[in-house]
């Protein structure tokens, strides 16, 4: 399995030749691993066969990156399932939500929609850690870095791995 | 020394070391392999533990590609300095992170190898699976360790084999010098006891009894037989006192015997001797007064009155010829001994001469064999030969053929003399009379003789310390023999 995700990586690095595009294929890749950290098992009994739902929202920067990472790939028994979202309405599904830049402006909306589910928001908008998401991607010398509002998982009663916490910076909402 | 003569103490000393020692060795051996097989297990199993942990903790590193956490996980191998190199492969096998900073090259394979650990050019190697839970593979963690803490172990073991190997020696040494006196003690008291009754011929000793082991019946043993042959021993002494006492007591009594025949016999000697010397002076007066009546007044007398006168003449000179065969008889007796080698043969020749001198008119064969010697006084001898060989010319008288023989024969290493003759002989039953004074076989009419001459030779003979016997037959001759 490891073979194939690493054969349809490298496939994926060579179809999209532009910085860009290789930032969407590791962000894709984290997307895919934060499955593997996070537990949404605090949730009510569902189908362990049940997809896992990563939802993209606005504009997707992935093309079919995403698509080619999960392909195939389980958590437990659960396959990964791609939706693009158009209505605010389908978000609650979802167990992975990423937000795109395009939405930035109604990111808190996008928030209070989900606030207090067991969904775990994604961005790499500006700030989004800040204002209530739960995990930011920041560029960082062409790395990608992690930022986590801890407390907003929490309230989502979702619980973040401490070794995703380890390579993450801890940030929270700013009171006022 | 070849160890079959090593004493016993030495041999038991030995014996309890080498048995000792090889168990020690043995076990010592089993302990440093159990030691270092347990240790290299517990390495792997310590490396393998510490490789999971690592992994486990280098997940979301990699996951999230983050090299600055990658390494600090492996940074925290340098607490443990047997850790040489670590490193994390992503899932592609690209190096994420290396633990030193820089490793040498030969302890950083490029890229991930088969998952497992093993033992490799000296170095403890692992590769262990990095994944979140069930999930898919994340990349490899790396991890080399030094075996210098299987050397260590080693060493260690080591030297507490060596060290507890002493010990136990030394201890075994000093209880096998303790204890080899429980075995040997007995057994040397027992050499010692033995060396002592037999150098010694000491049987009074007896060896100390240590228990009633073997040993202590092997000691009581010993004791009894020394203490019968003590018993025999004495036993022994008593009787050969008690002979010696006898002997003693017999030979004193011999010599008491012997001091009194001597006496007794001196006495008769010098009784004969006088009384032989004083009858000679009648005599001479007897035989000179009748030749003096028979030549002055032959005339005036008879026929008869001259027979008396003659046969009173004839029985004077016989009994002069006694009286002087006495004297000599008792001269024998008296006269000093001077023991010389003497020629025996030439001694006869002599004797035979002088008598065929004198009686030219008879013929007697005499035959003498030659180199015949002996140790004596040759005077005396000389009367043995006179008297024996003129017996033998005596008594052949009636034989047509007379013949007198002299020889020697060995008989059980003692030569024997030998006078034969084949005269009269005599009966057999009057053996023991032959040698007695005044005994004779045969009348004055038929041999002449005084009866004293045997006795004569027999009194030499015994003086020498020889011995002297016949053997004879009527009218078949006689055998003397003569030892001296």
């Amino acid at each position: 399995m490891a073979f194939l995700t690493a054969a349809a990586l490298t496939s994926a690095l060579l179809l999209v030749q532009s910085p860009r595009a290789s930032e969407y294929q590791v962000k894709a890749v984290f997307l895919f691993n934060f499955a593997q950290f996070v537990d949404w098992r605090s949730t009510p009994a569902q189908d362990p066969r049940a997809p896992l739902i990563i939802g993209i929202l606005g504009d997707d920067p992935f093309g079919t990156i995403l698509d080619a990472t999960v392909r195939g790939e389980h958590l437990g028994e659960r396959p990964f399932e791609i939706r693009r979202l158009r209505q605010m309405r389908d978000i609650e599904a979802c167990n992975i939500l990423f937000i795109s830049r395009s939405e930035n402006e109604r990111v808190e909306q996008i928030l209070a929609a989900v606030q207090n589910r067991p969904v775990l928001t994604v961005s790499d908008g500006d700030d989004f850690a800040e204002r209530g998401g739960m995990i930011q991607f920041v560029n960082d010398k062409n790395r990608i870095r992690l930022r986590i509002n801890l407390e907003a998982a929490q309230a989502a009663n979702l619980a973040i791995s401490s070794k995703l916490l380890r390579v993450a910076e801890i940030v929270s909402t700013p009171k006022h | 020394m070849a160890i079959r003569d090593w004493p016993i103490k030495r041999k038991l000393t030995a014996i309890l070391l080498l048995i000792s020692g090889l168990v020690l060795v043995l076990t010592s051996a089993a302990f440093v392999t159990y030691q270092v097989v347990t240790f290299r297990q517990t390495m792997r199993n310590n490396l393998a533990t510490r490789a999971q942990i690592l992994a486990a903790n280098s997940t979301a590193a990699l996951a999230f590609a983050n090299e600055a956490d990658a390494r600090e996980i492996l940074a925290a191998l340098k607490a443990d300095p047997h850790m040489v190199a670590a490193a994390l492969y992503g899932q592609d096998g690209h190096v994420v992170a290396t633990y030193p900073a820089r490793p040498p090259a030969d302890l950083l394979p490029p890229t991930p190898q088969p998952d497992g650990y093993r033992f490799e050019h000296g170095y403890l190697v692992g590769f262990a699976p990095v994944a979140q839970g069930a999930n898919q593979r994340l990349g490899t963690l790396y991890i080399a360790s030094d075996t210098k803490a299987v050397a260590d172990a080693l060493r260690l073991s080591g030297i507490i084999a060596i060290v507890v190997l002493a010990i136990a020696m030394l201890a075994a040494y000093a209880m096998a010098a303790a204890l080899q006196g429980r075995i040997s003690e007995p057994i040397l008291a027992l050499a010692q006891t033995a060396t002592a009754a037999s150098t010694r011929q000491d049987y009074s000793v007896r060896a100390p009894k240590f228990g009633a082991d073997e040993l202590g019946t092997l000691t009581d043993a010993f004791n009894q037989m020394l203490g019968r042959i003590e018993e025999q021993k004495k036993e022994l002494q008593q009787h050969a006192m008690k002979l010696e006492q006898r002997v003693a007591e017999r030979t004193a009594e011999l010599e008491r015997r012997a001091v009194e025949l001597q006496a007794a016999n001196s006495e008769l000697d010098a009784f004969a001797y006088s009384v032989s010397h004083d009858l000679r002076a009648p005599l001479r007066s007897i035989d000179g007064f009748s030749q003096v009546l028979l030549e002055d007044y032959g005339a005036q007398l008879d026929e008869a009155g001259r027979d008396s006168l003659q046969r009173v003449r004839a029985a004077t000179q016989r009994m002069a010829t006694l009286i002087d065969d006495l004297l000599k008889l008792a001269r024998v007796s008296r006269a000093e001994m001077r023991t010389e080698r003497v020629d025996l043969s030439g001694m006869a020749r002599d004797v035979v001469a002088d008598i065929q001198r004198t009686t030219p008119d008879r013929q007697v064969e005499f035959a003498i064999a030659p180199g015949l010697e002996a140790e004596g006084d040759a005077r005396l001898l000389r009367v043995v030969l006179d008297n024996l060989l003129r017996n033998g010319w005596k008594y052949t008288g009636k034989q047509p053929q007379p013949r007198v023989e002299f020889t020697a024969v060995d008989e059980n290493g003692d030569r024997v003399f030998v006078i034969k003759d084949n005269g009269a002989g005599f009966d057999m039953k009057y053996a023991n009379k032959l040698f007695g004074v005044f005994q004779r076989l045969h009348s004055t009419a038929e041999f002449e003789g005084t009866g004293v001459g045997l006795a004569t030779v027999r009194r030499i003979i015994n003086r020498h310390g020889g011995r002297i016997w016949a053997e004879g037959v009527v009218d078949q001759g006689a055998t003397f023999y003569f030892t001296l």
